[in-house]
């Protein structure tokens, strides 16, 4: 999850009246936010991907305001009707197809406020913006810009001065060289011309979804600046303008409209949505039977406006609050505004009986039967190397069933048996009093419809005199006093067990595991020294 | 190592070495034990070889008719002895004599010369001297005192004068009989010694019974499946029952059926393990695909793809099992829940695996609140010696409203995240037909884990060694 940083003395100041530091960190866990750690200076906290508005601290406050009562009701947003145009051309369609942007003029930038914005910047185009394929932003110096703007599709041979870079570069130059290029150069991989923004005096100030020109970049000397969005889904785009709309007020920076034109585009509005709520919802689904001054009170501390129309509460919600679906949200927003700690928890009666599951009645039964022979219980993962399971094992590996872009070696490999990784326990285990003896039950994996879950009981007794005759003694002991079964061994041939001392198990002619001693070369491998005999057990047909 | 030996085997032994050669009546007299417990002790001494068994033949002799005759009127040389002492002369005429024994006059005769007692001279017999008991005699009495009719051969210890009787017919019958008799072997010996002298030794010689003993190590459960043991009785306590599913589910039910968009972030690759090459021929029935596409093309406004929700993936949570017996049950009042191995794509570190346990719980009913959720927290954590639990507000993509419980942990001396809950969004459970609400939580089983034992990485609890899985007490 994104963690923002919040610093003290800013907080303080945004929010307008004076809050105590305790009472500040003892009220973010009720917006949802987690505190990952504090300072005397800041504090780090961890907020949900969808509320993008919690990127900033602005929009941190914003909610911290309504819960702490400094402000109720949602934020008003005051959009001036501006006169610059953006023109989207009819190239773009196939591309990226939608723009929309605002400007936000008259505002004061520290590296702070830089800071938080490039941020917001971020997870916008990692929430929203999915990676950047949906939605992107850009933010510009507006003093370096001559309006019109045009949108539109140009070859790659096309160039301009990137940000961050001194040089003039290609298209193609900046998708192969530059580091953002490089990650995001796979979302234009299907279009031989790519977007770009350019303004009357033909200077490109946008590469979307890649890099903006270097020539508008935000510095602390900018005043007022633009915002752009291009998106492959309008409402999308127009969700995440609305967030730095607001965040942008917030930072004290007045709103101005740019009208968009071209085929399919529109010029944006950001209006709240209404929203009607039953309280009848409310009580039924928060066990509260609050009364409807109390149901507005609770959205307006949530920073959301609500007023009761015929026994029904009619809100209005703005467009920055893109989490809220419907009414079971509006719901959860009263449940904040009251307070999740004012809520009473009720124990409901049960109307069913409990029951454990056949499966692990059994799986219990075995496992006592198992320590009552001796074995003592471990815990390995389905998930294996193929290392472990089929290398050092000496297993054939055709069947292998693998997961794709595993981060680790050790965890990519679905595991077919079990058997091998008691070894492995056993080998890590060297420097332990003998005899060793463990078990293990679990789930196997193999190729089947697609592909298939078998629970396998294997174990393994390490100790100096182990035979055959001894793990086998564990098995019929195991058959016969956990399912009254009389198996039947059949002499087999296994690379991880020793030739001539290896058997299949077989209940009424069907094989359902192996048993014998486990072959020297492939303890060696293990790094074993000392003799092994073990067996691994299909359960499925037993329990 | 010394033999251990029951009591019986030890008299049996103690037995034998007095007299060998004992059968196993003499062996009851002398042990006193049941003639049952003595022939049980030989099968158990023969087995382990402290004992030889010999299957011996004993000979027997009794008087014959002959014998029981002499034994009334004496032997026919006494009755011509006698006869001979009652004549003033001590002779007799060979023909008198005669008549006096009758058909007996032969042997007795015979026997008389043989012992010196008389000579013949000239038709007549003469007593020359006697002795008062013949060998023979003697042995004739020995027989009869004895109580039963059959003697052993052994024990007439004067061989010579049997045989001479032998010899005579109709005095002596023989017979023979198989019997068991029991020696003891020399590892009998010493076993017999071993068992006397450990017996007394050990009672003799004080020991350090303050001294530490021998380490051993019971089997046991792993303290994390004693953890799930748990979690689950509470929540059968509390009226639930447990689902089972597969931890291969398509991303049918793992994502869209939560009304997770497909280009959500917590579908990449990065995050969940998808299967390579693999995915589900089907997922769900032709209403449930048309309801769940709706649901998303109307609250996320995209175009929503069938082949991307067949993607096998590695449950990332068990609530796709929760949701699909919900789906398919259509229940309007239970209380379910389901314990199992999720995963994640994570990089593996001391506070995340890449695969682990979680559980879950869901309550469906026409009444069921936000409150109700929050007391089943409260009701839980009491019973998992919980005391202190607190709710915060928090986001999950399929339920609204959400909350995730806080616990005060006494070791760390600070509040803990334990469990995410929340109730089903209507984007979720109307596509599916679940008419009611439905209440849900869960969380790491793991998480429980670590606090309960006091472990600070959660690697531990998969790296099975012994040393950890030996010392950890079962009672917590």
């Amino acid at each position: 999850m994104p963690v923002v940083t919040l610093y003290f003395n800013r907080i303080t100041k945004l929010l307008g009246s004076k809050v105590s530091r305790e009472k500040i960190t003892s009220t973010l866990p009720f917006l949802g936010l987690d505190i990952e750690d504090e300072t005397s200076d800041y504090i780090n906290v961890e907020y949900s991907p969808n509320r993008p508005d919690f990127s900033t601290d602005y929009g941190i406050v914003s909610s911290l305001q309504g819960l702490l009562g400094i402000k109720l009701g949602a934020p008003k947003l005051g959009i001036k009707k501006g006169n610059h145009v953006i023109k989207a051309d009819a190239s773009v369609a196939k591309v990226r197809p939608y723009i929309v942007a605002i400007e936000a003029l008259n505002g004061k930038i520290d590296d702070e406020t830089i800071r938080q914005i490039i941020t917001m910047q971020e997870d916008l185009h990692n929430g929203i913006g999915r990676k950047r394929k949906k939605v992107s932003v850009g933010i510009h110096d507006l003093g370096k810009i001559k309006f019109p703007l045009v949108y539109k599709t140009v070859e790659r041979t096309h160039r301009f001065i990137p940000l961050n870079s001194q040089d003039s570069m290609t298209i193609s130059e900046i998708l192969d060289k530059t580091e953002t290029g490089l990650a995001y150069a796979h979302l234009l991989k299907e279009n031989k011309k790519v977007p770009v923004i350019v303004d009357s005096a033909e200077n490109t100030i946008s590469f979307p979804p890649i890099i903006n020109s270097n020539l508008t970049e935000v510095t602390t000397a900018s005043r007022n600046l633009l915002i752009e969005v291009t998106a492959t889904d309008k409402n999308a785009a127009e969700d995440a303008l609305a967030v730095m709309a607001y965040t942008m007020q917030n930072a004290g920076f007045q709103l101005s409209s740019i009208r968009v034109s071209g085929p399919r585009n529109s010029t944006p509005i950001l209006a709240s949505r209404n929203m009607l709520l039953d309280p009848v919802l409310v009580k039924n689904t928060l066990g509260l039977d609050m009364p409807t001054s109390m149901v507005v009170k609770s959205l307006r501390k949530s920073r959301l406006d609500a007023t009761v129309k015929s026994k029904k509460i009619l809100c209005l919600v703005p467009r920055y609050r893109t989490d809220i679906f419907g009414p079971i949200d509006l719901v959860e927003e009263i449940a904040l505004g009251y307070g999740i700690q004012n809520l009473e928890p009720t124990i409901p009666q049960a109307k069913s009986a409990g029951q454990k599951n056949k499966v692990t009645v059994s799986l219990e039964a075995i496992r006592s039967t198992m320590i009552g022979l001796g074995y003592s219980e471990v815990m390995n993962f389905g998930l294996a190397g193929k290392h472990t399971l089929y290398d050092l094992a000496k297993r054939d590996s055709s069947g292998m069933i693998s997961v794709s872009d595993a981060k680790s070696q050790e965890h990519q490999i679905l595991r077919d048996a079990l058997l091998p990784g008691l070894i492995d326990v056993l080998s890590k285990n060297i420097h332990e009093t003998y005899p060793q003896r463990i078990f293990e039950m679990g789930t196997a994996f193999y190729r089947g419809d697609p592909v298939g879950e078998e629970i396998h009981l294997a174990c393994a007794s390490a100790h100096n005199d182990v035979n055959y005759t001894e793990i086998k003694s564990i098995l019929q002991s195991l058959l016969k006093s956990g399912f009254d079964i009389t198996s039947t061994t059949k002499i087999s041939n296994d690379p991880l067990f020793v030739q001539g001392r290896t058997a299949d198990i077989l209940i009424d002619d069907k094989k359902i595991g192996i048993v014998g001693e486990l072959a020297p070369e492939a303890l060696d491998n293990f790094k074993l020294r000392i003799p092994v005999a073990g067996f691994e057990l299909n359960l499925t047909d037993l329990i | 190592m010394s033999q251990v030996l029951h009591p019986i085997e030890q008299k049996i032994l103690k037995s034998l070495l007095e007299r060998q050669n004992l059968t196993p009546e003499e062996l009851t007299e002398k042990t006193q034990l049941s003639i049952d417990q003595v022939r049980r002790g030989i099968e158990w001494l023969k087995f382990k070889d402290l004992i030889q068994v010999n299957e011996s033949e004993r000979n027997f002799v009794m008087l014959g008719k002959r014998g029981n005759e002499a034994l009334q009127n004496g032997l026919p040389e006494r009755r011509l002895v006698n006869y001979l002492k009652s004549l003033p002369t001590f002779s007799c005429e060979i023909n008198e004599a005669k008549d006096q024994l009758q058909n007996e006059f032969g042997p007795a005769i015979a026997n008389a010369k043989k012992n010196g007692w008389m000579e013949i001279h000239e038709n007549r017999i003469m007593l020359r001297g006697y002795h008062d008991h013949t060998s023979e005699e003697k042995i004739i009495k020995l027989i009869a005192s004895k109580n039963s009719t059959m003697v052993s051969l052994d024990e007439i210890e004067d061989k010579d004068s049997l045989d001479l009787l032998k010899k005579r017919p109709e005095f002596l019958n023989f017979a023979s009989t198989k019997y068991v008799t029991v020696s003891i072997t020399e590892k009998g010996m010493a076993a017999a010694k071993n068992a006397t002298s450990q017996i007394t030794e050990s009672v003799k010689r004080a020991i350090d019974v303050e001294a530490p003993a021998p380490v051993i190590f019971a089997a046991r459960s792993h303290p994390l499946t004693d953890v799930i043991d748990e979690v689950r009785e509470i929540f059968v306590s509390l009226g639930f029952a447990e689902l089972v599913g597969n931890s291969i589910q398509s991303s049918f039910w793992n994502f869209d059926a939560l009304f997770i968009p497909q280009d959500h972030p917590a579908r990449e690759m990065q995050d969940t393990f998808y299967l390579k090459d693999i995915s589900a021929k089907s997922v769900a029935t032709p209403k449930q695909i048309k309801q769940v596409d709706m649901a998303h093309q109307n609250g996320w406004h995209y175009d929503w793809r069938l082949d991307a929700a067949k993607r096998m993936v590695l449950r990332t949570h068990t609530t796709c099992v929760t949701i699909k017996a919900l789906a398919d049950q259509k229940y309007d009042e239970a209380r379910l829940f389901s314990i199992g191995r999720v995963f994640r794509n994570e990089k593996v570190s001391y506070k995340h695996l890449v695969e682990f346990n979680q559980v879950e719980g869901v309550v469906v009913g026409k009444n069921v609140t936000l409150q109700d959720l929050m007391g089943l927290q409260m009701e839980f954590y009491r019973k998992m010696g919980i005391k202190k639990a607190k709710f915060w507000p928090t986001f999950f993509p399929y339920t609204e409203p959400s909350l995730q419980s806080m616990i005060y942990n006494e070791r760390l001396g600070k509040w803990v995240e334990l469990f995410g809950m929340g109730i089903f969004r209507p984007e979720v459970t109307k596509p599916l037909g679940i008419k009611n609400p439905v209440l849900a939580w869960g969380g790491g089983i793991e998480r429980i884990a670590m606090l309960r034992y006091g472990l600070d990485d959660v690697r531990e609890l998969y790296n099975n060694k012994l040393g950890w899985l030996r010392s950890v007490p079962k009672c917590q």
